[in-house]
């Protein structure tokens, strides 16, 4: 072959190269940097070479979509799905920075973990060949095995990152024997070579359905749907809270979109077949999701329970399975984006202040709305976007998502998610409660505590994330616009 | 004039800034003046889109003033857009009309209290909400405003917050508990919202209205079915009326405001703007109008055995609600809208008065058991409490008289078994009307206490009620019979009534109720101020014992309550309980127990950690696996 | 009965055993070496199905590295039983197993019962399995996904690194845990 094909149409992966070149360059830094100090460099070096990587996401936006080496395709949903990791990549480091010791050891470790896991993410949007996904889905997993580990100090990570690797090695073997059904029922790995070829009445369409059940399950375990959501809690409530929060919409924007790409380019033509699988497991991830939340008393553990319950909601659009769902989705994750990494941001503040738990109980956030005006007004923004009142971020992202589901036909399905974006109402509103109606159980010893300062980057990435939800609730049209989904 | 109609959105936003921001440094005089001024200013708007409406052509009084294109996603479009029309502007003049008086009232009810601030801010946030709500061109805008009012009034019920009595419970549960119900009412409108675009293709109200021609009646009820829903919880209906006594947690003039004048008569606005799907859909009309009439009698017979004056007047507003949703129901909109307006004046007008009443007792009493002859110590606040429960037991003359009659007119065409539930009710609200006004202001000192502290208000809490009086009395002028002024006034937004009743019926039907209404404040003053031995007594009575059994129930609020709790609350919280006991804790937090007791050696234990959980949660996995295979295997 | 199909019967049923006994055999030693005869079964099988260069990878590999590993690891820490899981496990163990033999039964039906036969030139697939025509493949078709495990690779570097370095601080070896967890 033809060298050049190497550099033709490489652009398609650019902001993935101007990653990888980025973390190069911070692994040498690492090795020459001297004393303490330098982990406040890698972080800044960190979001710079993330905001490359946007600006070449951008540079590339609006091109024709061409295929790289027959694996990767920049299409608008490639692109709108990487911005939206790109931004949560950011607003992670922006987290991480000074959260706890092990960064000041490790930050080198640590940052290119960090940013070889946005690469991963990235790849799952745009891989368009079976073997180059599991690839980026392993890349990825793995590097967030060991960033939830990263807090050594604390046994729960250390558990959190066992229990996550064990658990994703398991199905991560479900995901590749599916990888391998498929690929002999298409006798291609790529995607669209895959449906031609079934749809064209060749290949062994008898592999097709076990395959894509195994898939299914691969997919399952990384966007947490439920019965594959078990580790979701337990990681979330051990794993060092900044990575909790890059992670939780990281994970669930790179998993749909390479779930949605494989979906609706490979498998189009047994739309009938998994589209009702798939609803019930959309059916049981929201309500169990949602009635589990109910109970928690920790917020990352209701945290955990509520992205499990958005997963079902996106979920939806993938039931639906038409170009204007995937954009749909595609909106929802970028909406989500900025209100859940913004009340994981509130939490870390909280933490900080009721003494660096890795974790914050309900119970003591009463009174906070007096201690802490900004932060708590702050929080009740998040939680009524994540329950989806109008007009913030997370209604759109609803109410597109449901849309496009009753044009689609799935009108039944719908009935059940809004009944459920009812009932999640209840615990999100427990938190305003609790900021706002409540007083302090132990007034005298909570107020003696000084207030710590937030970080200056966590105070910068609450305030970009309410300026999101706000502003992509005003003008959703706009935003709508600019991503894009499959086929679009 | 009507271009700058944005404007009437700008003020209250502004007001709620402001106060929000530099509120702190203003000081109370300075918040109030900012709240009130910024209402008022809002309400000279809304005057001036009147006239701007009035100098238009009386079939096209109708004008989009366009903002900006808020959401364009494919072919879905939702303009941010206000739709000045007839009904809009009168809804607009008294959400900002008794809005302004509320506000300069609650300066001086407010007085003193901790957080002035921040209660000015959500009042001003509130009228901008309900502005929003009335005023949006489309459904998604509307919806918008639909659940800004929710928030609105849940951050308003839940005011005092750390109280806690036996009348309401803990004050936040109350605002928790409305905000919960709305929600379900929520989920009719966002279905509705889904259904219309689907099946017209557009969500702005005049595309809509257009394109309903398309729609079969099957969808047309479907959708005004999941209307109704939405309009049953905000403008609490059967069977979501329950949050509305709980929300008189609020202070009162939130409740004046709020859960009486406008945010509850939402319901009844959105069905009268949609009136063009409801024509088609006759069922879910008949269906809307049963719910109004039941819910009026019931509420009705409840209020009848209330002794709190703040949840008489509660029950009373949903049993008002509910004549204004027969109204709609049997397509006589514009005088559900007639009764929503005349309705907003003397119910914001009661509840300030009883307002009064709770700031001049002790302790904030509201028990009319403990009051009596408080006549004698809060004469004008007496004179203010009378006139409203004139209007509200539809006494002729007064205001709340020919609107309940108008709609009773129409009723009667319609269905008699409603009319006569219709009627009955109108009896009952006279005699709950007028036992308020006996029980409370005259008779003898039921408690020596109470009537010792007694006092009057201040001016800045009597002189809006003046206003509001005067509006009691003579709003009925708005649309005298035969004339209806205002009737056709509303016919370029909500079409003409298909029924046009003759002099004749009409005068005799207004005899009828006028005969009523006097009936009824005949018995209660029987009852309640002679005694059971006389005379009138005796007939009152006769009529109490006949009632009798309803009695137990309605003290009861019907049992609606432990419905809900045993049947619906209970069930899914059990739920929850399951899957946190039985996934989480049983499974869950065992092993992390487990992981605990082991962690403190964790070195090398990776084996015992594995032993506690993994293996468990890889099961639940493979359970999924095998489950899906089979499904698509077998199932595909 | 052919030679072929009677020597596949024959190493796949040794595969097979090999398998199990991974599963089953009390003593960590065992397993491992169970593990190794299994990964030497399939190396003849690929070598059978004309997979030259697999089975030469699986031998160096898995073989000749990981099972090294994993002889060292339980040399190392003391791999007296592993028997972690014994009575209260019993119950998932017969679930898992009674899953487990579904699973195998449902993909081996949906496999098997309507499998075509591949249509394409046989003896040209064969060629697919020397060294020379992975490598042309790998390095031009496969050119991307071969990149990637680069990165790949990387994370795992990384991820080793960050594990196997000790904690800092007095305590060596002991991670300092909180008392409340």
């Amino acid at each position: 072959m033809d060298t050049a094909l190497l550099f033709d149409n490489a652009v398609v992966l650019l902001p993935e190269l101007v990653l990888a070149v980025g973390v190069m360059v911070l692994m040498m830094v690492d090795i020459g940097r001297r004393g303490q100090n330098g982990s406040q460099l890698l972080a800044g070096l960190s979001v710079a070479i993330l905001l490359l990587g946007i600006g070449a996401s951008v540079m590339i936006w609006g091109r024709a979509p061409v295929e790289y080496l027959d694996g990767a395709i920049s299409d608008g949903f490639a692109l709108s799905v990487r911005l939206v990791i790109l931004i949560a990549g950011v607003l992670g480091v922006l987290l991480s920075r000074n959260w706890f010791p092990a960064i000041e050891r490790q930050g080198g470790a640590f940052y290119s973990l960090h940013l070889l896991a946005v690469i991963g993410m990235m790849l799952m949007g745009t891989a368009t060949n079976l073997i180059v996904l599991f690839i980026a889905l392993e890349i990825f997993s793995l590097a967030l095995y060991i960033l939830s580990g990263f807090y050594r100090e604390n046994a729960r990570s250390i558990e959190a990152a066992m229990k996550y690797f064990l658990l994703g090695a398991f199905a991560s073997t479900f995901f590749v024997y599916g990888c391998a059904l498929l690929y002999g029922a298409g006798g291609s790995s790529k995607f669209t070579q895959i449906h031609e070829t079934l749809a064209t009445g060749g290949g062994n369409p008898s592999l097709v359905l076990p395959g894509i059940a195994l898939l299914l399950v691969g997919f399952g375990f990384k966007v947490s749907l439920v019965p594959f959501h078990m580790w979701t809690p337990d990681v979330y409530q051990g794993a060092p809270t900044p990575v909790t929060a890059f992670m939780s919409v990281g994970t669930k924007a790179a998993a749909f979109a390479g779930f949605f790409r494989l979906m609706m380019t490979a498998l189009p033509s047994f739309h009938d077949q998994w589209a009702m699988p798939l609803a019930i497991l959309a059916v049981l991830t929201m309500t169990v999701g949602n009635l589990t939340a109910l109970r928690q008393s920790s917020v990352k553990r209701m945290l955990a329970y509520s992205g499990i319950a958005h997963a079902g909601n996106i979920l939806i659009a993938l039931v639906a399975g038409t170009a204007a769902a995937s954009s749909a989705a595609a909106f929802y994750l970028f909406a989500y984006a900025f209100m859940n990494i913004g009340a994981f941001t509130v939490t870390i503040a909280l933490e900080r202040q009721y003494g660096n738990e890795n974790d914050v109980e309900q119970s003591r956030l009463a009174g906070a709305a007096e201690r802490f005006p900004v932060l708590a007004a702050a929080m009740a923004i998040f939680m009524l976007s994540l329950s989806g009142i109008p007009p913030l971020a997370g209604f759109f992202g609803k109410f597109l998502v449901f849309k496009a589901a009753v044009e689609a036909g799935w009108a039944w399905l719908v009935v059940i998610g809004v009944l459920n974006s009812a009932v999640s109402a209840y615990y999100y509103l427990r938190i305003v409660v609790a900021m706002y109606f409540q007083q302090p159980e132990q007034a005298g010893d909570e107020k003696e505590q000084p207030f710590v300062p937030a970080s200056r980057s966590s105070v910068f990435v609450v305030v970009v994330s309410v300026l999101a939800v706000v502003v992509i609730g005003l003008q959703p049209g706009l935003w709508a616009d600019l991503l894009r989904g499959l086929g679009q | 004039m009507l271009e700058l109609a944005w404007l009437i959105l700008v003020f209250p936003a502004l007001g709620a800034l402001v106060n929000l921001f530099v509120g702190d440094r203003l000081g109370e005089r300075g918040i109030h003046v900012v709240a009130s001024g910024m209402v008022v200013l809002s309400f000279v708007v809304s005057l001036g889109l009147f006239f701007g409406l009035a100098g238009l052509d009386e079939h096209h009084r109708t004008a989009t003033v366009h903002l900006w294109d808020w959401i364009t996603v494919g072919s879905f479009h939702a303009p941010a857009a206000l739709l000045i029309d007839p009904l809009s502007v009168t809804m607009a003049l008294v959400v900002t009309g008794v809005g302004a008086l509320i506000h300069i009232y609650a300066g001086g009810y407010m007085h003193g209290e901790q957080n002035f601030q921040r209660f000015f801010v959500y009042l001003n946030f509130f009228i901008l909400a309900m502005l929003v709500l009335i005023l949006s061109n489309n459904f998604v805008g509307m919806f918008v405003g639909w659940e800004g009012v929710g928030l609105a009034s849940y951050l308003l019920i839940g005011f005092y917050f750390d109280r806690h009595d036996e009348s309401y419970g803990h004050y936040a549960d109350a605002g928790k508990k409305a905000f919960l119900v709305n929600r379900i009412g929520d989920f009719g409108m966002l279905l509705a919202v889904f259904l219309i675009w689907t099946s017209v293709g557009s969500v702005v109200f005049e595309e809509v209205h257009h394109g309903a021609g398309a729609l079969t009646a099957g969808a047309a009820t479907a959708i005004c079915l999941l209307l109704l829903l939405a309009a049953t919880g905000k403008s609490a209906q059967l069977p979501l009326f329950v949050w509305l006594p709980d929300a008189m947690a609020g202070p009162t003039p939130v409740s004046a405001l709020i859960h009486a004048a406008t945010m509850v008569t939402a319901g009844i606005y959105m069905v009268a703007r949609t009136h063009f799907l409801w024509e088609l859909a006759p069922v879910a009309g008949g269906l809307a109008a049963w719910v109004g009439g039941l819910t009026a009698l019931m509420a009705a017979t409840i209020a009848l055995t209330q002794v709190d004056l703040k949840k008489i007047l509660a029950y009373s507003t949903i049993s008002q609600l509910g004549y204004m949703m027969l109204g709609v129901g049997v397509g006589a909109y514009a005088f559900a809208i007639f009764h929503l307006v005349t309705h907003a004046f003397f119910k914001a007008l009661l509840f300030l008065a009883a307002g009064n009443v709770m700031h001049g007792l002790p302790g904030g009493e509201l028990d009319i058991r403990k009051m009596g002859n408080l006549r004698a110590k809060m004469p004008t606040t007496f004179w203010l409490f009378l006139i409203g429960a004139s209007a509200l037991a539809g006494l002729p003359i007064f205001s709340g008289f020919f609107s309940k009659d108008g709609i009773l007119l129409h009723v009667a065409n319609f269905n008699i078994p409603l009319y006569l539930i219709g009627l009955f009710t109108a009896l009952l609200t006279a005699i709950y009307s007028f036992r308020a006004v006996f029980m409370a202001f005259l008779g003898e000192a039921r408690d020596q206490h109470v009537h010792d502290h007694a006092h009057e208000s201040p001016a800045v809490m009597t002189r809006p009620l003046w206003v509001l009086a005067f509006l009691a009395v003579v709003g009925g002028a708005l649309n005298l019979p035969v004339l209806l002024t205002m009737e056709h006034y509303l016919e370029a937004a909500v079409g003409a009534p298909a029924f046009h009743p003759n002099v004749t019926m009409e005068f005799v039907l207004l005899a009828v109720s006028a005969v009523v209404a006097v009936a009824g404040v005949g018995l209660a003053y029987g009852r309640y101020v002679k005694g059971p031995s006389t005379g009138v007594g005796r007939i009152s009575g006769g009529v109490a014992r006949l009632v009798s059994p309803l009695e137990l129930v309605a003290r009861n609020k019907w049992y609606v309550d432990e419905f809900y709790a045993a049947w619906i609350v209970g069930p899914l919280l059990g739920l929850s309980v399951w899957f946190n006991q039985v996934v989480d804790q049983g499974v869950v937090d065992r092993a992390v127990n487990l992981v605990g007791q082991v962690s403190l050696s964790l070195g090398g234990n990776l084996r015992k950690m594995h032993n506690g959980l993994v293996p468990t949660y890889a099961l639940s996995l493979f359970c999924g696996v095998v489950a899906l295979l089979l499904w698509f295997v077998i199932g595909g | 009965m052919s030679w072929s199909l009677l020597f596949f019967l024959l190493v796949g049923a040794v595969s097979l055993a090999a398998a199990l006994g991974v599963v089953t055999s009390r003593q960590p030693v065992h397993s491992a070496l169970f593990l190794l005869t299994n990964f030497a079964t399939l190396a003849v099988l690929y070598i059978t199905l004309d997979a030259q260069f697999l089975a030469a990878a699986q031998v160096i590999v898995y073989a000749g590295g990981i099972v090294i590993l994993i002889l060292f690891v339980i040399m190392l820490i003391g791999g007296d039983t592993n028997d972690f899981s014994a009575a209260q496990r019993a119950w998932s163990r017969t679930v898992g197993m009674a899953l487990g033999i579904i699973l195998l039964l449902v993909i081996s039906y949906s496999a098997l019962s309507r499998m075509m036969a591949p249509s394409e030139d046989t003896a040209a697939l064969l060629q697919g399995g020397t060294p020379e025509a992975v490598g042309i493949e790998l390095f031009t078709k496969y050119i991307l996904p071969f990149e990637l495990v680069a990165l790949l690779l990387l994370v795992a570097l990384i991820g080793a690194l960050v594990l196997g370095r000790q904690q800092e601080g007095a305590s060596e070896g002991i991670p300092s845990v909180k008392a409340n967890e």
